[in-house]
């Protein structure tokens, strides 16, 4: 069987250039959104939408006592196309699927704009379109995957931070990097591959190299699988419902005329 | 060419906020500290875009799923006098699943977009079993409703009579129960923090809101029509008991939330909360209740304090909906309740 293929991108070697950002509107005929100044470093996108699919952040860690200690970190942030996919999960219409490459996909035709999948993201990545009222996220450019081609966002960047492959080499890849880094007395350590963060949602197909904890890049730490809550929540709704039923038949037999 | 998008962004450079960039650089650390707990305070976690629809949905279809079990308990357990409210139950139930579906319906944009949902069943999400359920009542109410003309003289024949009364009720009990308690699982089973924190307080609380409401709008339609003072009393002493197991639990659900509870119990919309579902909502109803305030029917000032009883307990209802629904997008733009309270 072929293996899954997925996203390695390196934190460490991103210059935040935002050619990832461009390809992929240009690849996928996203539409702008608008002309903001977010004060916030050189990130006037802010974050995943539903027509942004790559966004990169720029950390700024300046330390005025110690500036040789300030660095700056530029993050392409991604759907991360979970093993157990939250959104998958969620959609009640069977639009968001798994597809031959192993990547999650939601098909735009299929999609109802119910927004179920949008809080199910644990992420926070996939979003509803307001003009076409249907749910879009990253497709790890399903199309040109299909054509043998590599995504566009990995095709544009400049210095292979992001790297497209099977996901088993990439992560032999990203585990030799992290080593190096270790080895060069610098911060290294991936998210999304065997970490905390892949209890529930399990690894990553497109995972990250971080050079700080993942909050540093808005990605959290412990991110919840929703369907985990299922069993608590219909237990107490069907409890309180059987309490009701109960209470009912007790008060119309109790007041039954000539009880 | 085109000057406008230059014209466009000098006019957004034009507006940067001062609050914006002193919030930039005022952190006391030398502009971008060292310790960041998150990226800019920007949210982790996208918002469901639901608006009044689905409020109005959550509303309405808990109100007819209490109708309908009412008026199903009230045909199994009730005696002759309770006969105006295993009607009005029922007719309540059919009127109330259409009006869900027409909401469902003005949220999704397209009526097919409704039947693209009945495609598959998948048991994993709350959201297609939930339609499943909607489904199943909308068509266990429409016989019941059936039934009822042809009862009433309405219609000489019920052309889906044959349909056995046994497995009918049994499905439309199971609907009720279902339809009443899943949007408090549709809310709960999502990466929300304010909604997951209150997975085991919230279907129940929304279950007993739609017992509590519909007992309030039975009585309110009891009040209207020539209703028997017999059934009133019943309806309230169910409405009095769930409403206060209803404000035990959301009290005690302020206290397991904790931090991320704070988008439902804190600020204006938790005093608006508490004001409307506990006090309009619960408390008056359960004073009006309480023997010998007023009577039942016996003139028109009794029957307009039992519409304006009934329409606190609808009032409280909503705002029970509106405010839970609004809470979640504002802890969905909250990182910190997020990172800090993945449980």
């Amino acid at each position: 069987m072929r293996s899954e293929t997925g996203f390695f991108t390196d934190v460490t070697l991103c210059i935040g250039c935002k050619a990832c950002e461009v390809a992929c509107k240009q690849w996928n005929q996203l539409p702008a959104d608008g002309y903001t100044f977010s004060a916030e470093s050189y990130d006037n996108t802010g974050r995943l939408s539903a027509t942004t699919w790559r966004h990169v952040a720029f950390v700024e860690q300046a330390d005025r006592t110690d500036p040789a200690s300030s660095r700056w970190m530029m993050m392409s942030d991604v759907c991360k196309h979970c093993t157990n996919a939250g959104c998958m999960e969620a959609c009640p219409t069977g639009a968001i699927v798994r597809n031959e490459f192993g990547d999650v996909y939601v098909q735009p035709d299929v999609c109802n704009g119910c927004g179920y999948c949008v809080p199910s993201c644990p992420f926070g990545v996939v979003a509803v379109e307001p003009k076409a009222g249907v749910a879009q996220k990253c497709t790890l450019c399903y199309d040109r995957q299909k054509d043998g081609m590599e995504p566009a966002c990995a095709k544009a960047c400049p210095t292979d931070a992001i790297l497209f492959g099977p996901v088993d080499e990439l992560r032999a890849t990203a585990q030799r990097r992290v080593e190096t880094l270790l080895a060069q007395g610098r911060e290294a350590r991936l998210y999304g591959v065997d970490g905390d963060e892949t209890r529930e949602t399990g690894p990553l197909n497109a995972f990250f190299l971080l050079p700080d904890r993942p909050e540093v890049f808005n990605l959290p730490p412990r991110p919840v699988l929703p369907s985990r809550f299922q069993p608590a929540a219909y237990s107490t709704g069907l409890l309180a419902a059987s309490a009701l039923a109960l209470l009912g038949v007790a008060v119309f037999r109790g007041f039954r005329e000539g009880a | 060419m085109s000057s406008q998008p230059h014209g466009a962004a000098f006019g957004e450079l034009g507006n940067v906020s001062p609050d914006a960039v002193a919030a930039s650089l005022g952190r006391g650390d030398g502009g971008f500290g060292r310790a960041q707990e998150t990226y800019f305070d920007h949210p982790v976690l996208h918002k469901a875009h639901w608006g009044w629809q689905i409020v109005g949905y959550f509303f309405v279809g808990g109100a007819a799923a209490g109708s309908a079990a009412l008026a199903t308990i009230a045909d199994g357990s009730g005696d002759a006098r309770d006969h105006a409210l295993v009607r009005n139950g029922r007719y309540a139930a059919l009127a109330g699943a259409g009006v869900s579906g027409v909401l469902l319906i003005a949220d999704l944009g397209r009526p097919e977009r409704f039947l693209s949902m009945l495609r598959i069943l998948k048991l994993k999400s709350p959201m297609s079993v939930g339609v499943y359920a909607f489904s199943a009542f909308s068509a266990t109410a429409g016989l019941a409703a059936l039934e009822q003309a042809r009862a009433d003289g309405a219609i000489s024949r019920n052309p889906l009579g044959w349909i056995p009364k046994g497995p009918r009720v049994a499905v439309h009990a199971l609907a009720a129960a279902l339809m009443a308690s899943y949007t408090g699982v549709l809310l709960s089973a999502t990466a929300i923090p304010v909604w997951y924190r209150g997975r085991r307080h919230l279907p129940a609380i929304f279950a007993l809101s739609a017992a509590s409401t519909a007992c309030a709008l039975q009585n309110g339609l009891l009040a209207l029509g020539a209703g028997s003072p017999a059934t009133s009393r019943k309806l309230e002493l169910i409405e009095t008991v769930a409403g206060i197991a209803e404000a035990v639990l959301l009290l005690d659900y302020e206290r397991a939330a904790g931090a991320p509870g704070k988008a439902l119990f804190g600020g204006t919309r938790g005093r608006r909360l508490k004001r409307a579902t506990l006090g309009l909502g619960i408390a008056v109803p359960a004073l009006m209740a309480l023997p010998g305030v007023f009577g039942r029917h016996a003139n028109r000032a009794d029957r307009l304090r039992a519409l304006l009883t009934a329409a606190c307990a609808l009032t409280g209802g909503y705002v029970l909906r509106e405010s839970v629904v609004h809470a979640g997008r504002d802890s969905a733009d909250d990182p910190r309740a997020y990172l800090q309270h993945p449980t």
